[in-house]
């Protein structure tokens, strides 16, 4: 016996299906814009200046001299712009992005960087353990920044790629506590 | 016509907004988050760690201690700070909302003009052509300047206002605001010369005490110190040995101290002194308590009919006994008199009547006594001393009579703070030349002709010489928390700008700026707890610390009582007769906004008021019998008419207030000083006369008479709490017969 759909109870059907397809899908891209850190869509294509890390590696500077605080606090911190011109008073002058550093300076104005890598407000996370007491290296979160010109995530920092870290340690039943991320 | 909604219709509406939603969702997500390093970073400062910087707090006269929470240079968070003696890590809900008056949106940045007195027509000017302006002026008025300050302004600027004043010959300055108008801190202050031979402010050792009898102080919700009182009220309920304070207090609408005191007695308004006089003499004719107290009260208990007395105050003979009986047996008795005593035609003779009671107990000066704040630790740290009303009339006067040619206004609002009938506005019509160095443009800045924004109290250096001081004498220190987030200009550098051009004040006001003359004075204070010597660590000492006070506390030798016999306390005199003006008007000190400089922070605007729950409005109280009487209920406008003048506001009926009592806070009601506070419920200085009491202290403000009319509006009350099943249908048991 064959059954029989009539006609409008077929566009019925395939009318209901698409609606809940529809409505999972937004519901799931809503929520996901909400909550996720969309690590990718952070890009830094709106970065005021085009930094360029690998020249300043190949130079022979450390991620260190700039972001002096990873070592002594929770946020790794961005250079001031005084720092910036510590060197650049006299070096690179006639570069293009390093005049546009000059011209913040003279306005005496902060230079807006765009966070390139995020976590979420409810994930605590201090840079001062990781370099300092673990003594891990920037490129092992952060990616070969030496060999990129502007930064970019390349790492999706969620909590799957935190514990698959922290279950690699010999004190990882007490790095797997929640309490040590979510205090 | 009519549209049936169909189905289909439903269906349509429905795909309209899935498609819509799914749009939205499919939007790149935009969760930019900026980084702003710092141009020059502080040295202290690092990258996600808070640095804590310790202040004052200015929101009221009391000085309590703070410390700012701030990340990258802006200010989080202000909380109380641990280590100084008055507060001791508390703070109130105004010292928390201190970083809105920082942040506020309606700050004026830049100096400003107005072309047309009132006309809010504000022209920018740059800070080189105002400072012009201001120095041509004031040069021209010679020594017919006037200088009308606030309490809460720093002791350092007084001090400079006041040698500024002096230099150019000018009168002093004169210092009066609402604030403490109406919690008497110059009666109360002067009061005490009439008992214990010196002026200060008085403090009660609630910690120690075991009975108090308070007459309508609302210690804990604002009067002169309520975060110290707060905290001394918890070592009241909480002694050691379990022993438990017990407290009386006779008002008659519940404050929130009203609300913690083991009895509440609703007073008749005005009787208070008159209570205290018959415990007094109850305490003489039973010989209560021991030889000596009753001796002392046979001294000092006035010729009153306790009966008379009773049915006066609406508090029977027994009760009196109880209290009588109750306070003079008790170890460390003490009597406490409120605001509403300040604002009588008989001020000063109500409140020496209710300190009396503390003479006859024995306890100056000692545990669970009356005392007076300590005075500064050096003459070259002062505290701005508050005008009496006399001083108030008198300036008004002068500037009616043409003899003011300029006036600078700083840290008070006297237009909104004072009843119309004082003529304040009018007499500034007489004034050539108008300051005001208010950060956000109010009731008096609108008829001001030159506005220099001062900058904010966490912008700002300063020092405030505590007082009410309790154990120790205590000078807070003020620091910037943060740069000024507005383009203003400190008031000190302003007035010793001016004064370089001036030649008799460059040589009494020779700093280069006002930080040079705060470490001078603060240099000079004796060796304090913090330690250190040489200039540079007792001044960093005195900024990282919070202030200065001494490592012990002083020997002091209790205070000898002047007061030899009975005070004569003329009967309280109401103005309006009751036949026309049937209900006594009570005004109070709004928990939150204060004396309205609370209003224009939407935190404070929108913290339910502890009693009745309503945030955002001026509320007028009545007792639910007597709404039920004039036919009034909750959110119905009535119209409060009293000798002086007249206010609408929404009803809120409340079973804790007498039935012949209407109770309104004081605190709304303005016409400027921001977006918050703008045209919001009523200020209730328009129901005040111009009336100074008999001794000239104080401002007649509770001994009012109205009337209430309704008006057939209502509007819808903004209660944070629903009164059904809590005070709804309310029969009042504490007043039968009404």
């Amino acid at each position: 016996m064959r059954v029989t759909v009539n006609s409008s109870r077929r566009w019925l059907l395939i009318g209901g299906a698409l609606l809940l397809v529809v409505t999972l899908g937004s519901t799931y891209l809503f929520l996901a814009a909400k909550t996720q850190a969309a690590p990718v869509a952070q890009a830094a294509s709106g970065q005021p200046i085009a930094f360029n890390h690998q020249i300043m590696v190949q130079l022979g500077i450390q991620c260190l001299f700039c972001h002096t605080d990873a070592r002594r606090s929770p946020a790794a911190g961005m250079p001031s712009v005084e720092k910036c011109m510590g060197c650049h008073r006299v070096i690179g002058t006639n570069v293009p992005t390093i005049q546009q550093v000059t011209d913040y300076w003279n306005r005496q104005q902060p230079i807006p960087w765009r966070r390139v890598n995020v976590v979420p407000r409810f994930v605590y996370y201090s840079h001062q353990v990781h370099v300092v007491a673990a003594g891990l290296n920037c490129e092992r979160c952060h990616g070969d920044v030496g060999h990129m010109t502007v930064d970019r995530p390349v790492v999706r920092m969620n909590m799957g790629w935190c514990l698959g870290c922290h279950e690699q340690q010999p004190n990882a039943p007490q790095l797997r506590d929640c309490i040590v991320c979510h205090q | 016509m009519t549209h049936k909604f169909t189905r289909r219709d439903f269906l349509k509406l429905g795909t309209a907004g899935i498609a819509s939603a799914v749009l939205a969702g499919c939007e790149m997500p935009r969760r930019w988050v900026t980084l702003e390093p710092f141009v020059r970073p502080p040295e202290e400062q690092l990258a996600g760690v808070a640095t804590w910087y310790a202040s004052t707090c200015r929101q009221c006269p009391a000085g309590c201690g703070i410390l700012v929470r701030t990340m990258n240079g802006r200010a989080l968070k202000i909380e109380g700070n641990p280590e100084h003696p008055l507060n001791r890590g508390k703070l109130c809900a105004r010292g928390q909302a201190g970083l809105q008056i920082l942040y506020n949106p309606d700050r004026l940045s830049g100096a400003v003009q107005q072309t047309k007195r009132g006309s809010r027509d504000f022209r920018q000017l740059s800070w080189e052509a105002a400072l012009n302006t201001l120095f041509s002026t004031i040069q021209a008025a010679g020594s017919s300047v006037i200088i009308w300050g606030g309490s809460t302004m720093s002791g350092h600027l007084y001090d400079l206002f006041q040698r500024f004043t002096a230099a150019i010959g000018a009168p002093a300055p004169v210092v009066f605001d609402l604030y403490t108008g109406m919690s008497g801190h110059r009666l109360l202050a002067e009061a005490s010369r009439d008992l214990l031979g010196r002026v200060g402010l008085p403090i009660y050792d609630l910690s120690h005490a075991d009975v108090a009898l308070s007459f309508g102080a609302d210690f804990l919700g604002t009067g002169l110190s309520s975060v110290r009182y707060g905290a001394e009220f918890g070592n009241f309920r909480s002694q050691p040995l379990g022993k438990r304070g017990y407290l009386v207090q006779l008002e008659p609408r519940m404050s929130i101290t009203g609300a913690v005191a083991d009895r509440w007695l609703p007073i008749r308004p005005g009787a208070e002194a008159m209570v205290a006089q018959a415990i007094a003499r109850i305490i003489a004719d039973q010989s209560l308590g021991p030889v000596d107290r009753v001796t002392r009260a046979r001294t000092l208990a006035g010729n009153v009919d306790v009966n008379a007395v009773a049915t006066a105050s609406d508090i029977s003979v027994e009760e009196l006994q109880r209290l009588a009986r109750s306070f003079a047996t008790a170890e460390h008795p003490l009597a406490i008199p409120g605001d509403a005593l300040t604002g009588q035609d008989n001020a000063t003779e109500a409140v020496t009547a209710v300190q009396a009671l503390n003479i006859i107990a024995g306890t100056v000066g000692q545990s669970g006594g009356f005392s007076l704040s300590t005075p500064a630790p050096s003459p070259a740290l002062v505290k701005p001393v508050v005008s009496s009303l006399a001083d108030v009339q008198k300036l008004i006067e002068q500037m009616r009579a043409d003899q003011v040619k300029a006036l600078m206004v700083y840290g008070a609002n006297p237009a909104y703070d004072l009843p119309e009938e004082m003529g304040f506005t009018e007499a500034l019509g007489h004034v050539p030349f108008v300051v005001s160095f208010a950060p956000i443009v109010d009731e008096t800045a609108i008829w001001a002709d030159l506005i220099l924004p001062d900058r904010t109290y966490l912008e700002s250096w300063g020092y405030e010489v505590v007082a009410p001081s309790f154990d120790v004498p205590v000078v807070g220190s003020q620091q910037p928390i943060v740069t000024p987030v507005f383009d203003a200009r400190s008031t000190g550098d302003v007035l010793l700008t001016l004064a370089k051009g001036i030649p008799a004040a460059a040589k009494a006001l020779s700093w280069a700026d006002e930080v040079a003359f705060l470490i001078e004075s603060i240099g000079q204070l004796p060796a304090g707890a913090a330690g250190g010597s040489g200039v540079d660590v007792l001044w960093a000492r005195f900024q990282q610390h919070g202030g200065w006070w001494p490592a012990s506390s002083p020997v002091s030798v209790p205070p000898a009582s002047t007061l030899s016999q009975a005070i004569q306390v003329t009967p309280t005199r109401f103005e309006g007769s009751e036949q026309e003006y049937p209900y006594f008007l009570h005004l109070y000190l709004s928990n939150l906004l204060s004396d309205g400089r609370g209003a224009n922070q939407p935190w404070l605007q929108g913290s339910p008021d502890p009693m009745t729950t309503v945030a955002w409005q001026t509320l007028v109280e009545i007792n639910p019998n007597t709404a039920h009487q004039l036919g009034i209920q909750d959110g119905d406008v009535v119209r409060i008419t009293s000798p002086h003048g007249e206010l609408e506001a929404p009803v809120y009926t409340f079973p804790a207030i007498r039935p012949d009592t209407v109770a309104i806070p004081v605190g709304q009601g303005h016409s400027d000083y921001g977006r918050y506070a703008r045209n919001r419920g009523g200020n209730v200085m328009r129901l005040v006369g111009a009336q100074a009491g008999a001794q000239g202290g104080n401002l007649n403000w509770a001994t009012l008479r109205v009337k209430i009319t309704r008006t057939g509006r209502k509007v819808a009350l903004a209660l944070f709490e629903n009164k059904t099943g809590v005070t709804e249908g309310f029969v009042n048991q504490a007043f039968p017969g009404q």
